[in-house]
Formats: structure tokens, C-alpha cells, sequence
């Protein structure tokens, strides 16, 4: 049977309004707020969970440059090194080519001083037999004062030119 | 056969007059029962509130509010229809419970000659003998389904006087001014064919489980194929209405920049 009854309308109507009102007040009220803090939970943690990535991200990044910092500094200090000892090899060589030269003129004037002295002794020496030698040959010639006065002549002589 | 005939028996409403009116006392009843059982059914889902560890029917419905909220989100535009979004929970909620109670099975007493509730006369309309339905779903009664569609739709109308005054008066002269009559019998059409959806959907699903009873026990199997179809039904005129009152709503008072 259809029929339109006007008090179930009206009856409708205020029920109606009344259930609207009492669950948006007791009931859908709370559950949007609720739901509302639970979004913004969810999209706080996927904001943290994103600032970590980021961060992780940052950090790694900063340990590569450290590495490579490091490995840089050890092939420095490695290079550093090297010129170090090949300039101090060329430094104790520069120092043992001076100390041999020095030692090698050291005895060439020693050999030089040597040498002067021997001539210097060979040459009196030479004067002495000389002088024996002529006195031998002149003993019965020349008496002693003339021929001593002719031999400091000639030896005057020698000594001058040489 | 008793079941034959029971079916030509009509199944009166059972109605009281007070004070020269005629009130339905079934209607009233399952109006405040359907009502209730929302009411405690949202309450229940809001009881153990948590924001980190949400309980099943909590979650239940949280997923009703998204349901709403995208039906907002295709007829409107979701940030402004908000405020409509308690209105939309409560019309789904209230209409899918109304279609379900209907369903499971129903309360008819028989009188004959005189029947009386708490000390009133019911109105027999002339009968000798009558079969009185106390129970049935609220929304398969015009009166109802009608004073829900009207409820929406003068809303709709007062929102769209209210934040939309100048596109809601000229939506009527659209798209020339001598459409005003289309236009005004689309208006009239709008609640009519929203009530009337949803009263003729529900109503003919009970009318045939009425026929399916008077099969006997052959009808046992058609009835459960018929109700589980009712469900789906309840389920898509509920959804249907909200729907259709949210685009209602979102063309007469938002107004969109593309138009």
C-alpha cells in the first residue's frame, strides 16, 4: 500500500535533524579530529623519515670528501718524502763532490810544497858536492883563500840566476 | 493455500489518530530505531579514539569518512564541500541502516475487528480483519524518502541563495532567459526523483520479498538470492543518494570557475 502519511514526513524531517546534529556533535566531531592528528602523525613521520634519508645522505657525502681528503693528504705526504730524500741524496753527493776536490787541492799543494822543499834541499845539496868536487880538482892549483874567494864568485852567479 | 491468499490480505500500516492526525506508529518506530542504531554504531566506532593504534571499528570508520569524502571530492570540490561532509556520513549511514533492517525479516500481527496500542485504536480503514506490518525499513516509505530528498534539496536551495546568490538566480535563466520553465520543472523534478528513487528501490525489494513469503517453502532459495541482492541494492541507493545530494548541493552553492 503507498500512501503519504504527513506526520512520517514531518516525523522524518525532525529525526533526521536531530541524528544529524547529535553525531556531528558526538560522534563525527571527535572522529575528524582524531583523524586529522592521525594524518599529521603520518605525514610527520614520513617528513622525519624523509629529513633522515636526507641527513644519511649529507653524512655519506661528508664521509666521501673526508676519504678522499685523507687519501689525498697520505699521497701528499708520500710525494713530500720522496723530494725530501732525493733532495738530501743530491745534497750528501753535492757535499762528498766538495770534500773530495777540497782533499784532492790539499794534495796538490802539499805534493807542490813537497816539491819546492826537495828542490829547495836538492839544491844545496847540488851546491855542497859542487863545491867539493871543485875543490878536489883546484886543491893543488889554487890555494885555499883564492880558490874559496873564486867559488863564492861563481856560486853568487849560480844563486842569481837561478 | 493460506500463502495465496495471504498476499491478497493487505498488510496495513498501523496507525493511530491523535489529535485529527493520523500518525504511523511503524514508521515512527523504525524512524527512531534506524536512528538509534546509527547513533550507537557511531558512538561504538568512537569510543577507544586513538591517534597511533586505531581499533577495528574505529578503522571502519575512518574508511566511511574517506568514502564520503571522495564521494565530495567527485561531485564537488572536496575543500569547500567539507562542511557537508557530517551531513553526507550521517544521509549513508542512516539510509544504508534504514535499507538493511528492512531485509532479515518482518513483525505483522493480526487483528481482527479491533486492535488496540498502548490504548489507542489502530486505524483498520474499514476492514473486518487486518495484518498489521510494525516492521520494515524507514526509507521504503514515501513520507520518509521524501522528507530526507526535501530535507537535502532545501538545503541546497539555501546554500546556494546564501554563498552563491548571483550564478544560483541565474542558473534559471540558463542558458537563455525562456528556459526558466525547464529549468523550474528540473527543480521540482530534482527532489521528487531523489525521494522517489530511492522509496521505489527499497519499496519494491520489500514488496517482493512479500511475494517471495507467499511462495512457501519453495520461495526459501529465492528469497536468500533476493535478499542478498537487496543488499546490494540498499547499498547502491544509499550510496546513490548521498552521491546525487552532494552534486545537488556542490551545483546549486559552489560555484565553479569554469563556468
Amino acid at each position: 500500500m503507498i500512501s503519504f502519511n504527513w506526520t512520517s514526513f514531518v516525523i522524518q524531517i525532525l529525526a533526521f535533524g536531530i541524528l544529524y546534529l547529535l553525531l556531528s556533535k558526538y560522534a563525527f566531531g571527535p572522529l575528524f579530529g582524531i583523524m586529522e592528528k592521525r594524518r599529521q602523525l603520518v605525514k610527520e613521520q614520513i617528513d622525519s623519515a624523509e629529513k633522515n634519508r636526507v641527513e644519511s645522505e649529507r653524512f655519506l657525502e661528508e664521509q666521501k670528501q673526508s676519504l678522499q681528503q685523507a687519501r689525498k693528504e697520505a699521497y701528499d705526504i708520500i710525494e713530500q718524502a720522496k723530494s725530501t730524500g732525493s733532495k738530501q741524496a743530491d745534497e750528501i753527493v753535492a757535499a762528498a763532490r766538495n770534500e773530495s776536490s777540497r782533499l784532492k787541492e790539499d794534495a796538490v799543494r802539499d805534493i807542490e810544497s813537497e816539491k819546492n822543499k826537495a828542490i829547495a834541499s836538492l839544491k844545496a845539496e847540488v851546491g855542497g858536492l859542487s863545491v867539493q868536487i871543485a875543490s878536489k880538482i883546484l886543491e893543488k892549483q889554487v890555494d885555499e883563500q883564492a880558490q874559496s874567494q873564486l867559488v863564492d864568485e861563481y856560486l853568487k852567479d849560480v844563486g842569481n840566476k837561478s | 493455500m493460506k500463502g495465496v491468499k495471504s498476499t491478497n490480505m493487505e498488510h496495513l500500516a498501523p496507525i493511530v489518530v491523535l489529535g485529527g492526525q493520523k500518525f504511523d506508529l511503524a514508521a515512527i518506530f523504525m524512524i527512531v530505531l534506524t536512528s538509534i542504531i546509527v547513533f550507537i554504531l557511531a558512538r561504538l566506532s568512537i569510543r577507544n579514539l586513538s591517534v597511533d593504534n586505531p581499533g577495528k571499528l574505529q578503522n571502519f570508520m575512518e574508511w566511511v569518512v574517506e568514502f564520503v569524502s571522495n564521494i565530495i571530492g567527485m561531485a564537488t570540490d572536496f575543500k569547500r564541500g567539507k562542511v557537508y561532509l557530517s551531513l553526507g556520513l550521517t544521509l549513508i549511514m542512516y539510509i544504508f541502516i534504514g535499507n538493511m533492517l528492512g531485509l532479515p525479516f518482518s513483525i505483522i500481527t493480526e487483528a481482527h475487528g479491533h486492535a488496540t496500542f498502548l490504548g489507542m485504536d489502530l486505524f483498520m480503514n474499514g476492514h473486518e480483519e487486518a495484518h498489521f506490518a510494525w516492521w520494515k525499513s524507514p526509507t521504503a516509505d514515501a513520507a520518509m524518502t521524501m522528507a530526507l530528498a526535501l530535507t537535502v534539496i532545501v538545503l541546497s536551495h539555501i546554500q546556494g541563495v546564501r554563498h552563491n546568490r548571483k550564478h544560483y538566480l541565474k542558473h534559471y535563466f540558463q542558458p537563455w532567459a525562456f528556459f526558466l520553465p525547464i529549468n523550474l520543472i528540473e527543480t521540482i523534478a530534482k527532489p521528487l526523483t531523489l525521494g522517489l528513487r530511492l522509496f521505489g528501490n527499497i519499496y519494491a525489494g520489500e514488496v517482493m520479498i512479500g511475494v517471495i513469503l507467499g511462495m512457501g517453502w519453495v520461495g526459501i532459495p529465492a528469497l536468500l538470492v533476493w535478499q542478498g541482492f537487496s543488499i546490494f541494492v540498499g547499498a547502491i541507493q544509499a550510496f546513490v543518494f548521498t552521491m546525487l545530494t552532494m552534486v545537488y548541493i556542490g551545483q546549486a552553492s559552489i560555484h565553479e570557475e569554469e563556468h
